[in-house]
């Protein structure tokens, strides 16, 4: 990774707690604010590459909106993979079961990786990334 | 991924759900630290960090309340004992944990 600092957002774009997705140099990445510090990190989940910025941000903790798999903003840390989902007491029809059994089986062998993490510096009002 | 990490994780959310229900971390470190070794052990496991203290049954709905911090689903029974079941959590004025009994709720009479 170069040290090459890209300015990619005003610090005033994103509120404490926020995030915002940028491409910077053709690279998809996620500046999050966490109470005024800012991070950067790989835009896409380590578990199955849904959009991060989706998710929410809790202190410097990330969860994923789609699985809730969790994510250290300042290391890329993977902290948690996937949360089974509630099915409910409803007990699906045949086929749909027999769909639901195969797509879990699929979904066991997907494991959580953690996520790349850029460099960033605060600078006369601008967020700069370093890819 | 590293388990003292999710740990760290855990506190840090746990923290923020127990303390304005008047409950605080239990001040035994040794008891802590291994309390949620097995919650980090049973999330890999099962997705969900559920209490170690506590049998899991096939009765999905009833497993959701022993979810740790299970204490809003104990309220009365917790309070009672000034600790959750398993004594990861104990009330805010607690600076003794081994001087709080694990009784049934049978036993004080509120099942």
């Amino acid at each position: 990774m170069s040290n090459s600092f890209v300015q990619a957002i005003r610090t005033s774009e994103v509120a404490p707690g926020g995030m915002k997705a940028v491409v910077v140099n053709g690279h998809e990445i996620v500046i999050c604010n966490c109470g005024g510090s800012f991070y950067a990190i790989d835009r896409r989940c380590g578990h199955m590459n849904a959009p991060l910025e989706r998710g929410t941000l809790d202190g410097t903790i990330l969860t994923c909106a789609m699985h809730y798999a969790q994510f250290d903003v300042t290391t890329g840390e993977a902290l948690s993979g996937p949360v089974p989902p509630d099915l409910g007491d409803e007990i699906p029809p045949p086929r749909m079961g027999a769909l639901l059994e195969n797509v879990g089986r699929l979904m066991q062998q997907i494991r959580t990786e953690s996520i790349g993490v850029h460099k960033t510096t605060v600078e006369a009002g601008w967020v700069s990334v370093a890819v | 991924m590293n388990a003292e990490s999710r740990k760290q994780a855990l506190r840090y959310f746990f923290s923020k759900i127990v303390e304005p229900m008047g409950y605080k971390f239990t001040p035994d470190v040794e008891l802590m630290d291994f309390l949620l070794d097995q919650e980090v052990m049973l999330e890999g496991k099962h997705g969900v960090p559920f209490c170690p203290c506590q049998p899991l049954t096939h009765d999905r709905a009833r497993n959701m309340h022993i979810v740790c911090p299970c204490i809003p689903f104990h309220r009365t029974h917790f309070d009672a004992m000034k600790r959750c079941w398993c004594g990861l959590f104990v009330h805010k004025d607690v600076t003794d944990p081994d001087s709080l009994p694990q009784v049934s709720a049978k036993e004080l009479g509120i099942e």
